[in-house]
């Protein structure tokens, strides 16, 4: 039997559960399907939890996750956090900014000068590297070291970000790329005019739960229909957007529709809709998936989406979505799905969901086709093949 | 939007289909004046960022700015939630309100006036650069037109 297929996974953080975003647990399932599939796996990441103060909070050092051997290392010490700050200000504001400043900002991004020293020492024992997501310095200067064997996860979206010089050259130097979807693939060709011959779209794959709706209602006391959004409560994702849109939806049809919201973050409702808001914070899975259940749609507002694991186990749960037109990915799900309607704009958002409302058969339909559209696309197995043929 | 127009069934869906007719009823309904109201174009300045990449963005835009850019400044109903001494507490708020109207009125026609003026001059500016940009293609079409072909 010959020596298995080492691969190094590079991440700012190791996913240890609900509280990390949604592309550094994709990174750790498909480091975990390498695992099961006979690789090696090694994952470099650093100390740090919290993705605002990067404080190191768990011990340098190596642990054993799930066979999954993950390298801790520290983050460095003496960000200048003003510089960064007001360089990353202009380029939130579409400021064209410096090659120097670019380069300003990465260093004082978050790094690891312990993790390059590693990769630089034991880089060439791996047969790839895989680093993700594209707007962290550590993927950056990362990928520096061995590109001839890295393949960048980008988790791409079109933001002011994705067109600055320095992630130009970051998807230039590497040797391929793994995207979610077609049209996040899409995107990196058209911004930097790719040899798509070395893009593969892999994406997550998305295993069958088992839900009960009922009991969701009955615990909550919802007699009332209503839609659903998961994940972090902030302008990016649109969350005020959802809220102004279903409080005047209420307004002007009269229909008692309710909210109901999982995930992180704080947020401002309008003052009539508070009361109809059941706001449940972190949930487990099974909670999550049976509020999903139980929705007349769930309600996806952001335009900044490069994959949307809820949005696929809303389909698994039998849901149809409702969705932002102006993202790229999630009206791409809905078409190739049958699973899900978009909106542009207020009027839109009220025709969809009034449909919806009037018909379960229909909601019943496109619930079922966007089930079966995950359970085709992204399986595991489905997954796991193409994520083997990417690193061929 | 018309009644029965799907096939259901899970084979049956087809979501363009449906976002179609969903487009042509807004459509519809946009014109008759249906989405019309400060209330929605208040609603929509989460939006107007989505948007900027849309040919007729600036249209929709300005629509919703028409909406929403002046101030109601009328009287309006004034009501009490809670129910124990519901009267004496209207009484009491119109007797604030009667009070503090002439001031308010004053602040807000004065911001309304700014508000239109504002408005007007945008309006202008769109006005005027179309004019030029149509100017520039037709000249633009005139000197293709003069080219060899080939």
């Amino acid at each position: 039997m010959g020596t298995p297929p080492r691969i190094a996974f590079v991440s700012p953080r190791f996913s240890e559960g609900a509280t990390v975003g949604g592309a550094e647990t994709l990174l750790r399932k498909l480091a975990e399907r390498l695992v099961s599939a006979g690789w090696k796996v090694d994952y470099l990441t650093t100390c740090a939890r919290n993705h605002f103060t990067w404080e190191n909070e768990i011990p340098e050092g190596t642990q054993n996750q799930g066979g999954i051997t993950v390298h801790y290392f520290p983050v460095d010490s003496g960000r200048d956090l003003n510089a960064f700050y007001d360089i990353q200000n202009r380029i939130s504001r579409s400021v064209e900014v410096s090659l120097e400043d670019e380069l300003t900002w990465h260093r004082n991004n978050v790094n690891s000068q312990a993790l390059y020293q590693f990769l630089r020492d034991q880089g060439h024992q791996y047969d790839k590297i895989i680093t993700g997501p594209y707007l962290f310095a550590l993927v950056y200067f990362a990928s520096q070291i061995h590109p001839t064997k890295t393949l960048l996860l980008p988790c791409l979206h079109d933001e002011c970000f994705a067109y600055l010089k320095t992630i130009k050259s970051l998807f230039a130097s590497v040797s391929g790329w793994i995207f979610n979807s077609e049209p996040e693939r899409d995107l990196a060709g058209r911004l930097y005019g790719l040899d798509m011959t070395r893009a593969n779209v892999v994406g997550m794959g998305i295993e069958g739960f088992s839900v009960d709706p009922d009991a969701f209602r009955a615990k909550h006391h919802l007699t009332s229909p209503y839609i659903i959004y998961s994940g972090r409560r902030e302008s990016l994702k649109g969350t005020p957007l959802l809220m102004d849109y279903l409080d005047v939806f209420r307004e002007r049809t009269g229909n008692d529709v309710k909210l109901v919201m999982t995930g992180s973050g704080s947020f401002e409702p309008p003052t009539r809709l508070a009361p109809h808001i059941l706001d449940l914070g972190y949930v487990t899975e099974q909670e999550k998936h049976d509020a999903m259940a139980g929705a007349v749609a769930f309600c996806h507002p952001s335009v900044n989406e490069s994959f949307s694991i809820v949005l696929l186990e809303s389909w698994l749960a039998g849901t149809p979505v409702v969705v932002h037109a102006s993202g790229e990915v999630m009206p791409y799900h809905c078409r190739k799905s049958n699973g899900g309607l978009w909106f542009r704009n207020y009027g839109e958002f009220e025709e969809a969901l009034s449909l919806l409302l009037a018909k379960p058969n229909l909601r019943q339909a496109m619930g079922t086709s966007g089930c079966r559209y995950v359970q085709q696309e992204y399986s595991w197995a489905a997954v796991e093949a193409r994520l083997l043929t990417a690193l061929r | 939007m018309s009644t029965g127009p799907f096939e259901i069934g899970a084979d049956g869906v087809d979501v363009e289909h449906i976002m179609a007719e969903i487009r042509e009823t807004v459509a519809l309904k946009m014109q008759s004046g249906a989405y019309v109201g400060a209330q929605l174009a208040r609603a929509e300045r989460f939006n107007l960022v989505n948007l900027k990449k849309d040919d007729n963005f600036f249209d929709f835009y300005m629509e919703s700015l028409r909406e929403a850019v002046f101030v109601d400044i009328n009287d309006f109903e004034i009501r009490e939630r809670r129910a124990l001494f519901a009267p004496l507490l209207i009484r009491l708020k119109k007797a604030i309100w009667g009070l503090l109207k002439f001031y308010t009125y004053r602040i807000w026609s004065q911001q309304n006036q700014v508000n239109g003026l504002l408005l007007s001059a945008t309006e202008e500016v769109d006005r005027k650069y179309r004019d030029k940009i149509k100017t520039l293609e037709e000249r633009i079409a005139k000197l293709e037109s003069r080219l060899p072909p080939g």
